[in-house]
């Protein structure tokens, strides 16, 4: 953990008309900050998915309209990409915003709100989903970057209305004591099981490394994630 | 009290229940593991908008003036609010010394806050709002509101800031105002200091730092609000949902009873959410003003340097001691840094472990332009338990005993003045030195390790109060003998929920299952102390007992109910100990391996032995202490909120910059519980949550003194520290 100081995007002294927004910034107020090399995290984000859609995404016929907010008719026009995406089995072909993160998408437009935003900047991994079966940092992906992808969440874990070996291990083990990172925890372990079924304990806290628990339940849940390991099934991912 | 167990100072062994004392998971851990818990943001109301906050960038400044003709004017803007439009006082942000709900202190202190301040003092102050149909709109509008500051001299080291000619945060200093808005520092004399230091064979002077610590729960602070008429609904992560609802009330010129406040999950508690917050009012007031609900959404940078932390602390310290190792005097200067309002008292607890009695201190709540102290998990402990056990165990070395001989020479103990409910102290400590097996991992020599890798041991000790008092339960039955337990708890993440409804279980001697728990609704629920002070478990847990001896009391009387009739028993128990202390009691034992050519320190062994009363539920019960003991963990080797002096911005807000342990950086706590029953609180339960992030500090650093032989007196005690300290 030493050495991980960073200066980031707190506003300097003078400039009074920012706010201590990590994700600020819509395409619009890049282009009038000009040169700047400070670019926001959603604003880079943003510019390299676009860039990405352009040159090579598939655009889709037909999908579903999506709301982008109450009153979409008022507001300026945002672009948006056509993707087909499976999220917990169920194939999805929608428009959605460049600018949405795959978070937004599950948590707003899909109303799978199990995963959660704690930093919303890749530090604390409460947002992660497994994308093609690996974890991601859903904060920090973009939804388009989902185009063709399978995303499985938290609440595709139960199989016919049973939670997985998992779950019932982070059940019985007290794993979550508040629960909000308890998402992100079982996402990963999930695929730390599928690559890993018979785990040590320091390969599951290196796993798991990316997921922080501030009520530090860390023991409980690398035991519960321990008592899973070569269970059939292993944490229940695809 | 109930009147058929009798209380006892010894400590008596005692088994589990018929469901009280035995592992049983939590009632709503299935939610919490399929996502299915609806925290404050997973929230969907009709028609909701965005919110977000401006924010200062100045550590101190006026300002002129705000112009919000851009923001206002940009398509999809709702509202945007200000200091000039919303001169409402957040009155639990700033108050002189009293608890977040003591009206009265809110009536008379100087140093309001408002929900908007102008001056702002510190970084990260709110200066204007925006209410917007989506985030990123809402984004952009405050990237359009124009503020002229003027920027005023601030001060960052509350040292300093108690210098004359420091710049004034207030009218009245820098240094905080007490309860009756006097500028006096805490603290007080007992005994005879004087007398104590002249009995001294020798006396011993020194001085520790500690850090700022953020709270740092992982669910970002969010509201939600929604008008119906006059009636406010809100959503919002509070640890109490009666205090919350009545903060709010009270600012927004309420009667409490048009505020529903519902908290169904919240995100980690850890301290000071057993109340309002300024997000609240803020919300309430663009929802207001756009009359559409209204979510505001705190960004993790806005969460941490916006809301609280632990109170950083100078503590210079004198100790007298006797040729035999008695501690004959102790005296404590203090200087607590709070940030620009006093939100918390800024106390410094530690010296009451020992038995010396002769104790002088004397504590200074220091204004600063850094962010807000406030309450983190016992909130004025283990930055005090850092300075006097390190202190002391640097004694114990130079009066050349054993550091644990030392301490069970100078702890607590009962006498004809000081009576405790029970007692357990240097039980825990013979245990814990037991356990952890004292004699081979501590060095007599510090530091004699050949290294590269060393090992040494240290220990530290505590008692910390776990009191009881008035909360309420209401119990209900129907005709197919389901119990419904009305209680307002929201659980922050110990198991509220499960224990209150163990407890009903238990008094009523029915089984787990046919008792379901109404919760987290202000509507719903009887008024509760909440969820902090270590008090729900005792109080309203006590409710519950006495709610149940009254429903068991009306079926011996009525019968049980048929057809559509219910029974009902409600309690609001208010006990006392008589003037007894009821406390918990523990010691933690730990072994730290230093990398002396890294600065690396490593836990190799961490021993917990705690004494809590009954346990009611024993897997939670020993993930609090084994959470707690890691969050003490990285308070003493991690957090820090570093500033820079020239132009007072804080430049490690934030999980990487703060440096919150990873599984990585956690070890293996091994706890072990005592278990005793006082006759006081549910069947002699007592706190759990709070006891276990007290010694971590001081028994790492006095570990880490055994192994290198430098007394690390500054926290956090970094690689970098340690590097120097060897050098």
């Amino acid at each position: 953990m030493e050495g991980k100081r960073e200066n980031d995007d707190i506003p300097q002294g003078g400039d009074t008309s920012r706010s201590l927004e990590d994700s600020r910034g819509s395409d619009t107020s890049r282009k009038d900050e000009g040169g700047s090399s400070d670019l926001s995290r959603r604003g880079f984000l943003g510019g390299t998915g676009a860039a990405l859609v352009v040159a090579g995404a598939p655009k889709l016929g037909s999908s579903e309209p999506l709301s982008g907010g109450a009153a979409e008719q008022e507001v300026q026009a945002v672009p948006r990409t056509a993707i087909r995406v499976t999220v917990n089995g169920t194939e999805h072909r929608v428009d959605v915003e460049d600018r949405w993160t795959l978070n937004e998408f599950l948590r707003d437009q899909l109303e799978l709100t199990g995963s959660k935003i704690g930093c919303n900047r890749g530090e604390c991994g409460a947002c992660t989903v497994l994308v093609d079966g690996e974890p991601m940092f859903s904060c920090s992906t973009l939804a388009v970057w989902a185009d063709g992808r399978d995303i499985q969440t938290v609440e595709g874990l139960e199989r016919d209305g049973a939670v997985s070996p998992l779950q019932q291990a982070f059940m019985d083990f007290n794993a979550p004591q508040c629960g909000f990172c308890t998402s992100g925890q079982l996402m990963t372990a999930s695929a730390l099981l599928v690559n890993n079924p018979n785990p040590t304990s320091d390969e599951v806290r290196e796993g798991l490394v990316g997921n922080l628990c501030r009520c530090s339940n860390y023991n409980a849940i690398v035991e519960a994630v321990l008592a899973t390991a070569g269970t059939s099934g292993s944490g229940g991912a695809q | 009290m109930s009147s058929s167990r009798t209380a006892q100072q010894a400590s008596q062994q005692i088994g589990p229940m018929d469901t009280v004392g035995r592992d049983v998971p939590r009632i709503d851990a299935y939610e919490r593991v399929t996502g299915r818990a609806t925290y404050t943001r997973d929230v969907r109301l009709p028609g909701m908008l965005y919110a977000r906050v401006l924010r200062s960038p100045h550590p101190h400044a006026r300002i002129r003036s705000i112009d919000v003709s851009k923001a206002e004017a940009l398509p999809g803007v709702r509202a945007v609010i200000t200091h000039e439009t919303h001169q409402l006082i957040y009155s639990s942000g700033s108050i002189a010394g009293g608890r977040q709900y003591n009206d009265a202190a809110k009536d008379i202190t100087k140093h309001l806050r408002y929900m908007f301040d102008n001056p702002v003092r510190f970084v990260g102050q709110p200066v204007a709002a925006v209410a917007a149909v989506d985030r990123y709109i809402a984004e952009d509008a405050l990237q359009l509101i124009e503020i002229d500051y003027e920027e005023l001299p601030f001060v960052i080291d509350p040292e300093e800031a108690l210098q004359p000619g420091a710049p004034p945060i207030w009218p009245e200093g820098n240094l905080a105002l007490d309860i009756e808005n006097q500028p006096r520092p805490s603290g007080g004399t007992s005994g005879d200091p004087e007398a104590g230091f002249a009995a001294a064979d020798q006396v011993f002077e020194d001085r520790y730092t500690t850090a700022f610590v953020q709270d740092g729960q992982m669910e970002p602070r969010s509201a939600l609000a929604q008008w119906e008429g006059e009636k406010l609904i809100l959503y919002t992560p509070t640890q109490g949902i009666s205090n919350c609802r009545h903060d709010n009330a009270r600012d927004l010129g309420l009667d409490d009873h048009q505020i529903q406040v519902i908290c169904k999950y919240m995100g980690g508690g850890f301290g000071d959410k057993n109340g309002s917050y300024y997000f609240d009012l803020i919300a309430a007031m663009l929802s207001k003003e756009a009359e559409a609900p209204v979510l505001l959404e705190l960004t993790r940078k806005d969460d941490w340097l916006g809301t609280h932390g632990r109170w950083h602390t100078v503590q210079n310290l004198r100790v007298g001691v006797a040729q035999d190792g008695t501690v004959t005097a102790i005296a404590l200067e203090g200087f607590s840094g709070m940030g620009p309002y006093l939100r918390r008292s800024g106390g410094i607890a530690g010296i009451d472990a020992y038995a010396c009695r002769n104790v002088e201190r004397v504590i200074y709540p220091v204004h600063t332009n850094r962010m807000v102290s406030g309450n983190f998990r016992a909130p004025s402990d283990p930055q005090g338990y850092f300075a006097i056990q390190s202190m002391m165990d640097d004694i114990a070395y130079k009066v050349d005993m054993d550091p644990v001989d030392f301490a069970l020479k100078n702890v607590i103990r009962p006498t004809d003045e000081i009576q405790f409910t029970n007692y357990s102290l240097d039980e825990c400590i013979m245990r814990g030195r037991e356990l952890f097996d004292w004699e081979s991992r501590w060095r007599p020599v510090p530091g004699s390790d050949p290294g590269p890798i060393k090992r040494g041991a240290g220990m530290a000790f505590m008692a910390f109060r776990s009191g009881v008092g008035p909360s309420s339960a209401i119990l209900r039955v129907n005709a197919d003998e389901r119990y419904t337990l009305f209680v307002g708890v929201t659980d922050v993440g110990p198991g509220a929920k499960t224990t209150m409804a163990l407890i009903a279980a238990e008094e009523l001697g029915v089984p787990l299952s046919q008792v379901d728990v109404v919760w987290g609704d202000t509507d719903l629920c009887p008024y509760s102390v909440g969820e902090s002070g270590s008090r729900t478990t005792t109080m309203t847990g006590y409710a519950v007992v006495q709610a149940a001896l009254d429903l068991k009391r009306q079926i011996a009387e009525r019968g049980m109910p048929r057809g559509d009739d219910v029974l009902i028993a409600s309690a609001t128990p208010n006990p006392s100990t008589e003037g007894k202390r009821r406390m918990v009691f523990g010691a933690h034992f730990v072994e730290v391996e230093a990398d002396v050519q890294l600065g690396h320190i490593r836990i190799a062994k961490y021993v917990a032995v705690h004494e809590s009363g009954r346990i009611l539920n024993p897997r939670p019960a020993k993930d609090q202490i084994r959470g707690a003991a890691l969050q003490g963990l990285g308070q003493a080797l991690h957090e820090d909120l570093l500033y820079d002096p020239r132009n007072g911005h804080p430049l490690t807000a934030g999980y990487y910059g703060a440096r919150h342990l990873t599984h990585l950086d956690a070890p293996e706590i091994e706890v072990t519980f005592i278990e005793t029953d006082d006759g006081y609180g549910p069947y002699g339960a007592k706190t759990v949550g709070e006891a276990g992030i007290i010694l971590g500090p001081a028994a790492v650093a006095n570990a880490i003194f055994n192994t290198i032989g430098h007394r690390m007196k500054e926290l956090p005690i970094t690689r970098a520290k340690i590097l120097e300290a060897l050098a």
